[in-house]
């Protein structure tokens, strides 16, 4: 943990709010994650997040930002690098094992993370689906567990969803249940992977506005998305991820209004047309 | 051809002929729920990250799918008691033939069915912090199950068709009775159409329940 810290003074120039002497809550270091022999997707990237922070990484595809999310979730081999939470290590690369990670499964439990394709499973009831990591691996009582889940899906006004399947949802329905089975198991860290590209246009609406109740509760979030308007409405912090790097990194109003790299700039002037 | 075509004494001997079924029926259902559990085995060791487990198995499944269920009957029928000395009941002959064939072609089912699970799954169940058992146990074979049913089916049926087979080792099973018949009665034309449609009238429905049930998980999962 010291010698990561140390690093992190070292990466400072990265850390947009220049909070470098608060210790980050999420601290990614010399992330690196190849596909096979010639795809090198994470070059080395380096972000901090501070306690608060909801970033929203935009950026080319093919840029690296899915797999960083999936790589915080601990969904895939890395090559190089570790990553933190609140202050513990997590994930590392085992240098010399290839493609052996070290992996702490219990701090990897405090990370919830919503697919861009529901992945809801069909053979279980909305409750169920809420309800079976809940009472399976967390050793919650069925009872609690769904108390809990009922709750949850009133809040998201899923209610009467309980008893149906996944084939009976709408895709915004879907996602909405999606997220409240990862907020069934309190995550300190929630990370959402373009959840909206796979929706109907007239169905985003629906699952943004459950992410911005989250935010207003003051939920950890990282976001990819594609949605531009989403992401100036609910980012306190903006990343462009290219390359395989973080190119910028600033609040939403420098990144959006006056960004710095030529980069960042020409990317933003392509999403913004084709969105109008 | 001035052959009349006579049902008389082929229903008077219907008695034989459901003793047959009878025996037709006992092998198939013993056969069918050692294969649909063994396939799953069977599958699971063929998944197996061990080459030493994965490999043997594999040679199994392939070796009793590519040779004629025919010849397999016979040899375990024959060679069985010679190579190993052992003596088995006829039936239980029959039902250890008929079973390993169905186990290799059940296990390729559920193999099959595991593959058509989407991975997004099983990173699903690990952003859930479910255990590799646990999501095994809880995602994956519930779903293997579902999917691999039309095809598990469609085995059992071609098991209870195969069982005709057993026959020829004096099993006396449906084909059996109706070959003892035919030949008694002299009317192979009717006994044998009588016999064909005594496997018609079992399997029909079966396929047809199955392809009902297909359709409604399919609506069901779309």
């Amino acid at each position: 943990m010291i010698s990561s810290n140390a690093h992190s003074v070292k990466n400072a120039p990265n850390t947009a709010l220049n909070q470098m002497g608060t210790e980050a809550f999420v601290s990614i270091r010399g992330l690196e994650k190849s596909y096979g022999p010639n795809i090198h997707v994470l070059k080395g990237l380096d972000l901090d997040m501070q306690p608060g922070d909801r970033i929203v990484v935009i950026g080319p595809s093919g840029g690296g930002k899915s797999t960083l999310l999936r790589c915080m979730m601990g969904l895939e081999e890395i090559a190089a690098g570790d990553i933190t939470l609140g202050g513990e290590g997590y994930i590392s690369a085992a240098p010399g094992k290839k493609g052996i990670n070290k992996l702490n499964r219990e701090v990897q439990k405090r990370v919830g993370m919503v697919f861009q394709h529901y992945t809801l499973f069909p053979h279980l009831t909305i409750l169920s689906n809420l309800t079976l990591a809940s009472v399976k691996s967390r050793g919650i009582s069925r009872q609690e567990a769904n108390a809990k889940a009922m709750s949850l899906l009133e809040r998201f006004g899923l209610a009467d969803k309980a008893r149906a399947h996944p084939s009976q949802l709408s895709g915004g329905q879907k996602q909405r249940v999606a997220i409240a089975r990862a907020l069934m198991l309190s995550p300190e860290l929630m990370l959402f992977d373009e959840v909206t590209s796979a929706l109907d246009p007239e169905l985003v609406n629906e699952v943004e506005s459950v992410m911005l109740q989250l935010a207003e509760q003051k939920m950890p979030m990282m976001i990819v998305t594609h949605d531009m308007w989403f992401a100036k409405n609910i980012a306190t912090r903006v990343v462009f991820c290219a390359g395989g790097v973080i190119v910028e990194d600033g609040t939403p109003e420098q990144v959006f209004g006056n960004p710095k790299e030529q980069r960042t700039r020409e990317f933003l002037e392509n999403v913004l047309h084709a969105g109008h | 051809m001035n052959y009349e075509i006579d049902f008389f004494y082929v229903l008077k001997g219907i008695d034989q002929l459901l003793e047959g079924l009878l025996v037709t029926v006992q092998l198939t259902l013993t056969s069918v729920v050692i294969g649909v559990i063994g396939g799953f085995l069977v599958c699971l060791m063929a998944m197996s990250q061990s080459r030493l487990i994965r490999l043997p198995t594999m040679a199994f499944i392939e070796v009793f799918r590519c040779t004629p269920a025919l010849i397999q009957i016979v040899w375990i029928f024959y060679c069985v008691p010679m190579l190993f000395n052992v003596f088995l009941d006829p039936f239980v002959m029959g039902v250890l033939a008929l079973s390993l064939n169905l186990i290799a072609f059940n296990a390729e089912a559920y193999r099959a069915a595991i593959q058509a699970i989407p991975k997004a799954h099983l990173d699903a169940s690990i952003a859930l912090g479910l255990t590799p058992l646990q999501t095994n146990l809880y995602v994956v074979l519930p779903q293997a199950i579902r999917l691999g049913m039309p095809v598990l089916v469609t085995n059992a049926i071609s098991i209870f068709q195969q069982s005709a087979l057993v026959a020829i080792v004096a099993i006396e099973d449906l084909m059996y009775m109706g070959k003892l018949l035919s030949t008694e009665t002299y009317r192979p034309i009717e006994t044998f159409t009588f016999v064909a449609l005594m496997y018609f009238a079992i399997a029909l429905p079966v396929m047809l329940l199955s392809s009902r049930l297909e359709k409604r998980y399919k609506t069901a999962n779309s």
